[in-house]
């Protein structure tokens, strides 16, 4: 039993960088319908930016704001060049570009940063904190990644239910013509939430890169891990993304605990292809069939 | 006053108008009728800006709002209500009502809200409930609320009656006639259902393959029988 | 193409005699040019091979999967271990060869590529991409599930596939192995072209080895005389004294070192020219792969005097595809075709004339993957090897890539497509090597100019470059635009 506590306790922060990254993809699914198979890669890459920063100032906050502000403006970069441009025309080629800027992503990093992992140092203790008379599986650092997650789906749950910009978004996202017609300039909404989600996942990339080491793809098991969370989740749903991000942390965490680590993979994709198959809209869904 | 001028639309090699000039006055109902495919969703999304025309003009009050944007023409002050009851489910009614105005002042959409629910007293009462639990009535009435949130000068209603009962249309239409009396805007109806269109409206035009065939008072339209059944097929 | 079907008479044999003449030429082909080109010519028919696939799939069905890489390996692996394990095919007793292997490992991409085509047809789009791109991943986990049957991340060894010579196989040893685990997946031609020939080397010293050794004969048995007694263990007196510890004396002094002289008469030091640095990229210049380098001595009747393992590997790699491309271009060109067209440009309409929207995408999904099992066997007979790293998810982006940049829904396209991809590398190798670029350039440079092209090409040729043709000829020939299609 103790097992098992520690084991869920200590995927709390892996979950909440997964729901991290499973927001981003929602927010552009909801911006866009589409997936972005390139959001990790530019999360690495954006981490890229934050290690550099770190590496030269030794400043955690700074890298952190810099990676944030780096994943905006990749977001932005890569909805100019790539989506907008191929939205309309189809969509099996929307899918397709999403993984060309996957790969070029990637070589561009190795081509700047080299393939070997590097470390990422924490802005603070990273080993289990002594309490109560025995070590826990959770470190002040996994405290402050679930603090900085927090503070970061909270920002957004009020952006989206109390602002008029988010008002517009949610509309822009369900009805663009609708929203169109209601004077909302549906085109840069979709403009801001694939900025807003590269900033995201900006986040969710620093805080994972101390725990995981960073190189050009070790980010790939992430978009796994965050593409089953946000499919569960319904695609469409922030709290979705959030819940399931997190439980698929906890998931893994007691696969890897119980087992190995190397199971996880089959394990999300158990989960996933049970999920596509028994409830193809996501347990927090609401739109309809998928196949058509 | 909204006026059109020569306005000419085509989808590839289907022309769609044919060179028509149209004028809707303030204060009064403009009832468009005519078959499917006559043109009446055509001329109501280029008017509100979806579809671009390939020849002449839409002025509103005398500007030209041809070729624009419909997220700026509605902030112009032309407001479409599209078919098929456009209001967003997934939002609050409240939601989908302050939607409608985003981009004015909080005291003039304040005014707006509280003018729309005078009008439709059904939407305050529901205020807070998702859109997706009204009934069809009362989500034109939404859909028709969240275009006057942006107090256009000119109101487009493209089919309202489309799926409702055909006293709750009656009661609509009656709405917005009185409306379009009371605070003085234009208002541009598109119907099939020529009957109750026209005993509302003002002004007939009647269009027929992209053409109008037949603009006057509304009795007049509605009394010639050889019009009716011409293009209306009753 | 519309001169062809104004011929008379069967489609199919038309088909038949293209294929064959095609065949014909690569194999004169291969037999007269270079074995290093040779070992280029076994890598694109290879990858041409599961790129048929991909056509039917993301061209013809519009179904984007990451998956083939992954059922590639799914035909590598059966090969192997059927290839290892089986003397006699099951049930039939009738012999083993190469061959039920590759069947054997089609059959294995069609049941695998089966499953998954069940769960796909019932999704669209980014979902179908997600949960492939989950297989992809996935795949060096499920090798360690079962790391005694497929070797876990290390892989398996395939000793050379000669046609006389039979299968043998053993696991591959640490290193090799470890060094596909780490970096296969970053890289995506260039490090499964380049540990495929690091693969190579190892093999060659081992087939060396093999043809060496006769079968061990009866006396070559380990008797019970052979057995350790008391008196073979060491006692105290074997144990080092000081005595024999190295004294100052035994340092070797200047006197001993080697000065330029020794340095003259060139190979004498004993060093073999098989012996290749393993640091050194033996893509670039080729050092080794020359084939009078290879003391084959194995003489194959009626085939070539000397035995030359690229020229054998490309050969066989082209004899699947064209026996790919045969079945592929019945498919595409017939009626099946048309189904697949029809489903992915209108699925409700496909629906109301009675095809079945799921049956076709499943058709698709089990024929590519028929495809990408016959490739991966192949793959794994040029490399000698099979393992998580080389098969993961660049693999399948790498097909994904040459599909795009090819042309997404034409044969030639694919051709065109395995061509770039083995070509691409080399070019950037050949360029690094004359410009003297760092190594962190010239590893990522193919890859970011795929990544860049995979997006120009979407944007701006949807077609890739055979659509981009066709539509210069069209246009030339003052006909319409061509589509995608």
């Amino acid at each position: 039993m103790t097992n098992f506590v520690d084991y869920l306790l200590g995927g709390f922060s892996n979950g909440a960088v997964i729901a991290l990254m499973a927001l981003a993809i929602v927010l552009v699914w909801r911006s866009t319908r589409m997936v972005n198979f390139a959001q990790v890669g530019q999360a690495m890459f954006t981490t890229y930016v934050a290690l550099t920063i770190q590496q030269s100032t030794g400043s955690w906050i700074l890298a952190l704001v810099v990676a944030m502000a780096a994943g905006l403006v990749l977001g932005i970069v890569v909805f100019f060049l790539v989506i907008r441009p191929v939205k309309n025309s189809d969509s099996t080629g929307a899918i397709i570009a999403t993984f060309g800027v996957l790969i070029a992503l990637q070589a561009g990093a190795g081509m700047i940063w080299g393939g070997d992992p590097q470390g990422f140092l924490t802005p603070v203790d990273n080993s289990g904190i002594e309490f109560a008379g025995r070590i826990w599986p959770i470190s002040l650092y996994d405290v402050l990644v679930l603090v900085v997650t927090a503070a970061l789906v909270i920002g957004l749950t009020l952006l989206f239910t109390k602002t008029n910009l988010g008002l517009s978004m949610r509309a822009a996202a369900f009805n663009p013509e609708v929203a169109r017609l209601s004077g909302v300039r549906v085109n840069r909404m979709l403009i801001t939430g694939w900025a807003i989600a590269g900033a995201t996942g900006a986040v969710g990339g620093v805080l994972i890169a101390p725990v995981s080491t960073i190189s050009p793809n070790s980010f790939d098991i992430l978009l796994v891990f965050a593409f089953t969370a946000a499919v569960i989740g319904g695609l469409d749903s922030l709290i979705g993304a959030v819940t399931f991000g997190i439980g698929t942390g906890l998931v893994i965490s007691l696969v890897s605990g119980y087992s190995d680590s190397g199971n996880a993979p089959i394990v999300a994709l158990i989960l996933l292809a049970l999920n596509l198959l028994l409830k193809p809209d996501g347990v927090f869904g609401h739109h309809g069939a998928r196949s058509v | 006053m909204l006026h059109t001028e020569d306005l000419s639309v085509s989808y590839g090699a289907v022309q769609a108008l044919k060179s028509m000039n149209l004028t809707v006055p303030r204060g009064e109902v403009t009832a468009v009728i005519g078959a499917n495919g006559a043109g009446k969703s055509t001329l109501m999304r280029t008017l509100a800006g979806l579809v671009r025309p390939q020849t002449g003009q839409v002025l509103l009050d005398g500007v030209s709002i041809t070729g624009k944007k419909p997220e700026d023409i509605v902030r112009m002050g032309v407001a479409l209500v599209p078919e098929g009851r456009s209001t967003i489910p997934e939002l609050s009614l409240e939601e989908n009502l302050r939607l409608g105005g985003l981009w004015r002042d909080k005291a003039g959409r304040l005014e707006s809200q509280q003018k729309v629910f005078d009008l439709f007293p059904i939407l305050a009462e529901r205020k807070n409930m998702r859109a997706d639990t009204l009934s069809g009535g009362e989500r034109q009435q939404l859909a028709i609320g969240r275009a006057l949130m942006s107090d256009p000068r000119c109101l487009l209603l493209d089919e309202p009656s489309l799926g409702l009962a055909p006293l709750i249309v009656t009661q609509i239409l009656e709405l917005v006639s009185t409306l379009a009396k009371e605070t003085n805007i234009a208002i541009l109806l598109v119907e099939q259902n020529a009957v109750t269109a026209l005993r509302v409206a003002t002004t007939g035009v009647v269009l027929n393959l992209g053409e109008v065939v037949k603009s006057g008072p509304a009795q007049e339209i509605s009394s010639d029988e050889e019009l009716r059944h011409a293009y209306l097929g009753y | 193409m519309k001169t062809l079907r104004s011929f008379p008479g069967n489609r199919i044999i038309w088909h038949a005699i293209i294929v064959g003449v095609v065949w014909l030429l690569l194999l004169l082909l291969n037999n007269n040019i270079d074995p290093l080109y040779s070992s280029y010519l076994a890598l694109v028919a290879m990858y041409a091979t599961a790129m048929f696939g991909m056509t039917i799939l993301v061209g013809l069905s519009g179904q984007v999967s990451l998956g083939n890489g992954a059922l590639m390996a799914v035909g590598g692996y059966v090969f192997a271990l059927t290839s290892m394990n089986w003397q006699t095919v099951p049930f039939f007793g009738w012999e083993w060869n190469a061959i039920w292997s590759m069947v054997f490992a089609g059959l294995g991409g069609v049941l695998i590529g089966g499953i998954i085509g069940g769960l796909a047809a019932r999704l669209k789009g980014p979902y179908l991409a997600g949960l492939t791109l989950g297989v992809a991943v996935g795949v060096p986990a499920i090798t360690n599930r079962f790391p005694e049957l497929l070797g876990g991340e290390n892989g398996l060894m395939l000793t050379v596939p000669y046609p006389a010579g039979g299968y043998a196989a053993i696991d591959a040893g640490g290193e090799v192995a470890t060094d596909e685990g780490g970096d296969a997946a970053v890289d995506i031609e260039t490090d499964a072209g380049a540990t495929g020939e690091d693969q190579q080397y190892a093999e060659l010293d081992l087939s060396e080895f093999d043809q060496g050794t006769d079968p061990l004969a009866e006396e070559d048995l380990l008797t019970e005389d052979d057995l350790l007694t008391e008196d073979d263990l060491l006692t105290e007196d074997d144990l080092l004294t000081e005595d024999d510890l190295l004294t100052e004396d035994d340092l070797l002094t200047e006197e001993d070192l080697l000065t330029e002289e020794d340095f003259g008469a060139g190979g004498d030091l004993g060093i073999d020219e098989n012996v290749v640095d393993p640091t050194e990229d033996p893509g670039v210049d080729g050092a080794g792969l020359d084939g009078t380098d290879i003391a084959g001595g194995g003489f194959i009747d009626g085939f070539d005097s000397e035995f030359i393992i690229e020229r054998w590997q490309a050969s066989m790699a082209i004899a699947v595809a064209c026996i790919v491309a045969f079945a592929a271009l019945n498919l595409v060109r017939g009626r099946q075709g048309r189904v697949w067209k029809a489903v992915r440009d209108d699925p409700v309409a496909a629906a109301v004339v009675g095809i079945s929207p799921s049956g076709s995408k499943v058709s698709a999904f089990v024929v590519s993957s028929l495809f990408a099992a016959l490739a991966g066997a192949v793959f794994a007979q040029i490399l000698s090897f099979i393992g998580p790293g080389a098969f993961g998810l660049g693999l399948s982006l790498s097909l994904l890539v040459g599909i795009v940049l090819g042309g997404r829904a034409s044969l030639l396209g694919a051709i065109s497509g395995a061509l770039l991809l083995v070509w691409l590398p080399e070019l950037v190798d050949g360029l690094s090597g004359e410009r003297g670029w760092p190594e962190q350039i010239t590893n990522n440079a193919p890859n970011l100019l795929y990544g860049l092209l995979v997006v120009a090409v979407v944007l701006l040729a949807p077609g890739g470059i055979t659509g981009t043709f066709k539509s210069w000829i069209d246009k030339a020939k003052g006909r319409g635009r061509a589509t995608l299609s």
